[in-house]
């Protein structure tokens, strides 16, 4: 099986560790290269405004008790696609979000992956 | 001096007036008559002047004459209370009459009357003026029997017509007692109930329960715009102005319009069902607009807090169910045996379990520390495990990341450490640090076990107590591989910036 995603960087703003580490987990096997992950707005608002290399990145959208919008906005402004991940599935986001790239927990590999090459552009293999 | 002038002519007429007159306080009392009053009463002044009405004429003492006095009374009354004049086109009252030998008896008649209510200058009722005319003779000349039917040639004289106007007058009598049963009906509707009159929506009544949802506001005569200043934007005068124009009904569900319910106070939100029905005069145009509805505030919140509980819960479901894969993922990633994968697996859900337990019997309020550490280590007995610190609340998300954290060192211990040679204990202390910023600060020491050396390579489980330390809890793990044994010294805030 080709691997389009392989050598992508990929941002993981998510609270849990454990959520977390399946996300990299995921990402590894895919080859990618997780970047982060942030367990919270404020380190992954730091990471979109310092980190010069992120082809995609995976949001968390209840992140320790806020919402992760104002990490999408900052990737939007950079052009840099995006999926939100949540427990409440896509009928939770708000309106101005809602068709962006979504994967509800817990998710399959299979999931991720379609989702993130959704958001990115990339031609299924 | 013009006005005293005035007001003895004006009693001079009413004195030498040919229409009977009397005039009565809203009490009904007599306050004069006039001399036309006093003939065809038979009365004298100084006899009725400063007397109740239905004491000086009380219509004898026939069978019909309470009914009698209860007509004129209720006619007086309505007069009074409605501030307009109210007819009496027909009523029977007898008279006494004084006989040449004295006796008094009494003489059916039949009248019609006037009542007038007096105001003064702040539109309150002064005096009650009756005006009665005698009728008896038109009436008995032409119907000897008043309940024969009526002919057609009563029809064209004045007994039919008077005739006429009684079956007219008992009809209206029978319609204001209908009315006044429905306006009750109306004000003590459990729902909110207000007319609206013309184009400017001026409020002509309302209900309780509308005073109520617009807190005790004084609406009555005014334009809803001046009435309720703090609809303006809401939409609500839009609609009436819409539902005037086109004769259509507007219905609103769990519309949330807010209201000042206290003089001075904040904006309030209320949720209502409502309906705007247009009122039609006898033309068929739009003349007024009926409301009606209810206040559904509590259901519309009640409904609002499910929805949030439904969310939160699925929200901390679906966490836990990506948790759980996460465990199982990772765990067979260290488990190529599926029995020994089993085995482990099930262990840390049981951990994680065992917590939920703790915080359920909270609440979800949180756990104590002790019970965490207790449950992790009983296995061992309580001579291999020592247990030093004070009593510590964690709140639920440290109480989960801290009950998975001390089963990884248990297991391990149990395995590779203190805890895998009949000897080795393992000492617990900790200790609360600085009260402005709260920290557990804890210290994990193995004692007694095989010599140990830093592992060449981290496993699931130790990755996960440095991870969920750091990233979850924003703390600090220091994992000291000594020769005598494992120290882990591990200091957390308790105080995090979410809940």
């Amino acid at each position: 099986m080709t691997q389009p995603l392989t050598g992508r960087r990929v941002l993981i703003v998510e609270d849990e560790s454990l959520v977390a580490m399946l996300l990299e987990t995921i990402l590894e096997d895919m080859g990618c290269t997780p970047v982060g992950p942030a367990a919270n707005i404020d380190e992954g608002a730091a990471i979109v405004r310092d980190e010069a290399d992120l082809d995609a990145a995976l949001l968390d959208v209840n992140v320790a008790g806020r919402q992760v919008f104002p990490v999408a906005e900052a990737l939007k402004a950079r052009g840099v696609p995006f999926v939100f991940s949540t427990g409440y599935g896509e009928g939770g986001l708000p309106d101005e979000w809602r068709g962006n790239p979504t994967i509800q927990k817990p998710f399959t590999e299979t999931a991720v992956r379609d989702a993130l090459m959704k958001a990115m552009g990339v031609a299924q293999a | 001096m013009e006005k005293t002038r005035t007001a003895v002519d004006l009693a001079a007429a009413f004195e030498v007036s040919p229409n009977p007159y009397i005039l009565l306080t809203p009490d009904l009392v007599i306050v004069g008559a006039n001399q036309a009053y006093l003939d065809v009463t038979s009365s004298r002044r100084q006899d009725i002047v400063g007397q109740p009405l239905f004491q000086a004429f009380d219509s004898g003492d026939g069978q019909e004459a309470p009914e009698n006095v209860r007509r004129v009374k209720a006619s007086l009354e309505k007069a009074r209370d409605t501030r307009q004049r109210d007819h009496l086109a027909m009523v029977r009252f007898s008279i006494a009459r004084t006989g040449a030998d004295g006796a008094r008896t009494f003489e059916d008649r039949i009248w019609s009357a006037t009542h007038t209510p007096i105001l003064d200058d702040d539109g309150r009722v002064s005096f009650l003026l009756q005006h009665t005319t005698d009728v008896t003779d038109l009436n008995r000349g032409f119907i000897p029997d008043p309940s024969a039917p009526i002919s057609a040639l009563d029809a064209i004289v004045g007994g039919g017509l008077l005739r006429r106007a009684e079956v007219v007058q008992e009809d209206n009598l029978r319609l204001e007692h209908e009315r006044n049963r429905l306006v009750e009906m109306f004000m003590q509707a459990p729902g909110f109930v207000t007319i609206l009159s013309g184009p400017q929506h001026v409020f002509q009544m309302h209900n309780a329960a509308y005073q109520q949802l617009i807190g005790q506001r004084d609406v009555s005569g005014l334009p809803v715009r001046e009435a309720l200043p703090e609809l303006a934007g809401q939409g609500y005068y839009e609609f009436l102005d819409d539902v005037f124009a086109t004769g259509e009904p507007y219905e609103g569900q769990e519309s949330l319009v807010q209201l000042q319910r206290r003089p001075g106070g904040p904006l309030e939100d209320v949720y209502v069902n409502f309906i705007y029905q247009p009122i039609r005069d006898e033309k068929g145009a739009v003349a007024g607009i009926f409301v009606q509805g209810h206040d559904v505030t509590e259901n519309v919140l009640a409904a609002q807090r499910q929805k949030l509980m439904i969310d939160e819960l699925n929200h901390r479901v679906k966490n836990t169910l990506a948790t759980v894969q996460s465990i199982a993922i990772q765990t067979a990633r260290s488990h190529a045996d599926p029995a020994t994968f089993a085995e482990t697996f099930q262990s840390r859900l049981m951990a994680l379990s065992h917590t939920h337990n703790l915080l359920t019997r909270s609440h979800w309020e949180g756990a104590e520390l002790s019970a965490i550490l207790a449950h992790e280590t009983e296995a061992f007995g309580p001579t291999r495990i020592s247990l030093n610190g004070p009593p510590v609340d964690l709140e639920p998300a440290l109480a989960l990341s801290l009950g998975m954290i001390f089963h990884e060192l248990a297991t391990n211990a149990a395995k590779y450490g203190a805890l895998s040679t009949p000897e080795g204990r393992v000492l617990i202390d900790w200790a609360l640090a600085d009260q402005r910023a709260p920290k557990l600060t804890l210290t994990w020491r193995e004692v007694g076990g095989p010599p140990v050396s830093t592992p060449s390579r981290k496993g699931f489980g130790s990755r996960l107590i440095e991870r969920n330390i750091r990233h979850d809890l924003a703390g600090e793990i220091d994992l000291l591989y000594a020769a005598d044994g494992l120290v882990a010294e591990l200091t957390v805030p308790l105080e995090r910036k979410y809940a």
